[in-house]
Parts: structure tokens; C-alpha cells; sequence
């Protein structure tokens, strides 16, 4: 029966004296040496990150329209959709919805108004404006976070201590939202967000992380070529250093336009992603593509000694009288 | 029913056999540096798993504030860098020379399946760093792990990124390149294809010069 070209291979081949041990030392010795040298010379790369101490500091109407959003909805996780809520801004499939709320988030509860209840107790002034706003209909809470939110992206200002805007129909939502605001500027927010009354451990700082989803997180990856579109999966935050270079293909996959301008471009790059691994860990049973490496050729090279020591042998076995009659 | 501790010595005898994992010999064709990536990148894995363990001895933040722990953050940080070189061209030259010939398929399968865990594993890394790099990512990839229904994987939850960083994905990785290089050892490395070309080249010029 004939071999395929596929499991073809050579057999008449022979061991030669091995020390595997030294071999492994070599090789073990070679990257010791190499990542002590690579951390020594070059260190860590690390880009401190963007708290919401120092955004709520350097951007006070940005970080104010910010958390007005999360009390009208608006915000990118009060309406994100599973895992997080029922909302429908970030929903790219069915198996998304499928999955279900596994780390429920409410934002308006959970990034303003707990903080705030908490923050009341030092600040009773705070409290009334959240009677107020929590004994409003849900309609009213949005008519008076929409506007403000309005009022903060035209006219917002900042004089002195405050964020100024125009007057205008916001109910308590500016008392509410400058507290937010003085508290995320105090430093005091982060563990108003991770606080868990029932362990004392502080293992899930899914809220903190997520506070800062949007617009100032994205302002603050633009310029150090993060964002999807410039490539920023295999791009380190501290220029110069490596990244993780390895997702490079599906990096590249998030840039065909196709991908890039679909609403759901994760699950479109990924799937892609994915299936190109799966030609990659199936290579062995794909007729056609696993006979590449015979078509290519390359093999020669990297058996150019085993081939030429062969060819050597072969001649000295072809030394024959039908070669040199005689 | 075959006796279980007797199928159980006789397989750990071969997983376990100083022949499977100390050869005094090798083929005449797995010689020079191209025989040196798989262990290269195996070596990578073994000193991320040293200083890893030192990190998670001293605890995930205390690169931040001691400086023998941010030399050993440096050193994980280019033992991956070294990982993955090593891992990708281990991965050109095993395509090249077509390593799953010779019933070798289950073990480029390994290989693959490794490839495709060490990616989270490296990332998972990433995300309990704690700086910025940290803290976009996990916002901006829980995204597409959202989409492809594995909310469960909470990225911007330190806690969990933890645990799949220091335990679930590595030792689900050591497990997968332990059957990758058992396999390795086992069926050998892939002989090279027949030198076809050789031998026809051969004969030609054999025939011209019988025809001179």
C-alpha cells in the first residue's frame, strides 16, 4: 500500500550518544541567564493606572456627566446587558443572554447611591437630596438626570469648588452628583465600591474596575495606542516594551472593517480567532494543509545536515562498476 | 475486569520509566538549535513557575512597594516574553517538518491545546498586575469573553484573576505539556521526510553521466 505523503518519512536512521541532562541544563541555563539580564537592564514595564481619585481631580465635569449617567442609565454598565444587568448596550449574542447575570450590577445603586447613603452619615446634607430623589418617580429621576447630564455636556464649568451649570429643571441630581463627585475627589470612592459587609476580604473589585468604564478610560488609552482600533491588544502601556505579541492574529482580525464596523465585533474577531486555531490544533487530520510543510520545503533546510550526510552515504554505496567500468 | 492496580503499575511504568524521560541517545536528524526550542520553551515554564511561586508567596501587590518582589515581577514578565518566543518558533519548526507524521497527531494536538491555554494563563497575569495596563484590559476583554457567553470569568475581579493565574490555568497547562512532552518522549521526535528530490537529482545525474 502506498505511503501518504502526509506520514511519509524516512526509517533507515540511526541513534547517536545523547546527554539529555546537560541538554535540559543548556537550555534551562540559557533562559535563566537571559531573563535575569532582560530584568535587570530593562525592569517591569508599569503605567501607573487611572484612579478615580485622579480623574474625578483632573476632570470634574467629565467625571460629574460620567456619574450622572449611571443614575439615568446611560452609563456603559447601567445599561451594559449580561453579565452585569438587563440591559441591552453591550448584548452581542444570543449566548451572551443565554449566559445569564452572573455578577449583578446596578449601577445607580451600586456606583452612586450606596456610596452616597454611606457618605451621608458624614455629611447629613447629602441625605435629603436622596430622600428626594429616591421618593421621585422613576420617569421624574430620569427627566432631572437627563437634563443634567444636558446641562454638564453644553455649560458645565468649574468655579472654585463646584461644578457650575446653567439653571435649570435637575432636581436634587446636582446635590447628589457634587457629593459623588467631592467623594471620588477624597479618595473615599474606591472603598465605598469593593465594600463587602459580610468578608472582611476584599478579593472582588469588580465595581472599582468598572467605575471608570467609557470616555475616561478610553481618553486615557488614546494616547498610548490602546483602543481596538490602533492595534492595542499587542501594544504595552509603557512604549518600548513587548506585549502580549501572541494576539497578534486575532488583533489583526479586529481590524478588518467588516469586524471593526459590526456591533459585535468581539464575537465576530474571537469566533474568527478561535477558528483559526482550530485549523492550527487540526492540522493533522486536514487533507491538503497537512501536506504544506512537504510543499514548502522548508524541511530541507533544518535536515540540510541529515540529508546531506545521507546523500554522502548513498554515493559511497553507489561507487559501483556500472560506474566505473573497468 | 482487568485488576486496576495492575493496569496502574504497568502504565506508571512507562509514564514514570527513567528510559522515557533520560535518553542517552537521540535520532541522528533531532541535532542543533532547532532541537533546543521545545526545551528552551519548556525551561521558560519552569522559571515562570519559580518566580511565580515567589510572587504568590509574598502576595500580588507587593511588587508595588518592595523591590526584591518588583525584580521578581520583572523576571515572570520576560520569562513569558521568553515563553512565547520560544513556544512560536518551537511551533514554526514543528510545522515545517510536518512533526504530527507517524501516528505523532495527538501530540501536535497537545501542543496546540497548550498554545491555546497559555494565552489565558499569560493574560490572567496582565490582570492582576494592578496598573493601567491591568485595568484596561480587563475592562476592555471581558467584553469578548462576555460575548462568547463565558460571563462566569469575571476579568476585572481580582480575586478570580488570581485564582485562574496562580492555580486553575497553569496547573491545567502543566498538565496538557506534561502529556505533550510525555508523548514527545514516547513516540520520539518525527523523522524527516524522504529526501525525494536528493534521490531523483541523484539519478539524473547518475544518467547523464552514463550517457557521457
Amino acid at each position: 500500500m502506498a505511503t501518504r505523503i502526509d506520514d511519509e518519512m524516512v526509517h533507515d536512521y540511526q541513534y547517536v550518544p545523547e546527554d539529555f541532562m546537560k541538554h535540559l541544563m543548556t537550555t534551562l541555563g540559557i533562559v535563566v541567564i537571559m531573563v535575569l539580564v532582560l530584568a535587570a537592564v530593562f525592569g517591569v514595564p508599569e503605567k501607573p493606572p487611572l484612579t478615580i481619585q485622579g480623574y474625578a481631580t483632573k476632570h470634574p465635569v467629565a467625571f460629574e456627566r460620567m456619574a450622572t449617567r449611571d443614575l439615568n442609565g446611560h452609563g456603559e454598565i447601567a445599561n451594559y446587558g449580561p453579565p452585569y444587568n438587563d440591559g441591552t448596550g453591550y448584548v452581542e449574542s444570543g449566548l451572551q443572554k443565554l449566559s445569564g447575570i452572573w455578577h449583578p450590577i446596578n449601577a445607580e445603586q451600586d456606583f452612586i447611591l450606596k456610596p452616597l447613603r454611606m457618605a451621608a452619615t458624614l455629611n447629613p446634607r447629602i441625605m435629603s437630596a436622596l430622600r428626594t430623589f429616591e421618593s421621585a418617580s422613576r420617569a421624574r429621576q430620569i427627566t432631572w438626570a437627563n437634563n443634567y447630564e444636558k446641562a454638564l455636556g453644553g455649560h458645565g464649568r468649574v468655579t472654585g469648588d463646584r461644578v457650575i451649570v446653567p439653571a435649570g429643571n435637575y432636581g436634587p441630581v446636582p446635590a447628589l452628583i457634587t457629593a459623588t463627585w467631592q467623594l471620588g475627589k477624597s479618595g473615599l470612592m474606591s472603598g465605598a465600591l469593593t465594600r463587602n459587609p459580610h468578608v472582611v476580604t476584599r478579593f472582588n473589585n469588580q465595581d472599582y474596575v468598572l467605575f471608570l468604564e467609557g470616555a475616561p478610560l478610553h481618553h486615557a488609552a488614546a494616547p498610548l495606542h490602546l483602543l481596538g482600533d490602533q492595534w492595542g491588544i499587542i501594544h504595552a502601556a509603557v512604549p518600548g516594551y513587548p506585549a502580549a505579541w501572541w494576539m497578534t492574529i486575532p488583533t489583526w482580525i479586529y481590524q478588518w472593517p467588516f469586524v471593526a464596523h459590526s456591533k459585535a465585533a468581539d464575537a465576530i474577531a474571537l469566533s474568527l480567532g478561535l477558528g483559526v486555531w482550530l485549523l492550527l490544533a487540526l492540522t493533522p487530520w486536514i487533507p491538503g494543509w497537512n501536506r504544506i510543510p512537504y510543499y514548502l520545503g522548508v524541511y530541507k533546510l533544518i535536515w540540510k545536515d541529515f540529508y546531506y550526510r545521507r546523500a554522502q552515504k548513498e554515493d559511497r554505496h553507489d561507487v559501483s562498476p556500472s560506474r566505473f567500468p573497468g | 475486569m482487568a485488576n486496576w492496580t495492575t493496569a496502574a503499575r504497568n502504565a506508571s511504568a512507562t509514564v514514570l520509566s527513567v528510559d522515557t524521560w533520560l535518553p542517552e541517545t537521540m535520532p541522528e536528524y533531532a541535532q542543533g538549535f532547532m532541537y533546543m526550542l521545545g526545551s528552551l520553551t519548556a525551561s521558560s515554564f519552569v522559571v515562570l513557575i519559580v518566580s511565580g511561586v515567589i510572587l504568590a508567596a509574598n502576595g500580588p501587590a507587593t511588587w508595588s512597594y518592595n523591590a526584591p518582589m518588583r525584580f521578581a515581577a520583572a523576571v515572570h514578565f520576560w520569562a513569558v516574553q521568553a515563553f512565547f518566543f520560544f513556544m512560536m518558533m518551537h511551533l514554526w519548526r514543528v510545522f515545517f517538518t510536518g512533526a504530527w507524521r507517524g501516528g505523532r497527531r495527538e501530540t501536535w494536538l497537545l501542543g496546540a491545546v497548550a498554545l491555546i491555554i497559555a494565552i489565558p494563563t499569560a493574560f490572567t497575569g496582565f490582570l492582576i498586575n494592578g496598573d493601567f495596563y491591568t485595568q484596561w484590559n480587563a475592562v476592555q476583554a471581558k467584553d469578548g469573553l462576555n460575548a462568547m457567553g463565558l460571563g462566569w470569568v469575571n476579568l476585572p475581579s481580582a480575586g478570580q484573576m488570581f485564582g485562574m493565574h496562580v492555580v486553575v490555568l497553569p496547573l491545567t497547562l502543566s498538565i496538557v505539556i506534561f502529556g505533550h512532552i510525555y508523548r514527545v518522549r514516547r513516540k520520539g521526535v518525527v523523522p524527516p521526510y524522504p529526501d525525494r528530490h536528493t534521490s531523483a537529482e541523484k539519478e539524473d545525474r547518475h544518467g547523464n553521466t552514463h550517457r557521457r
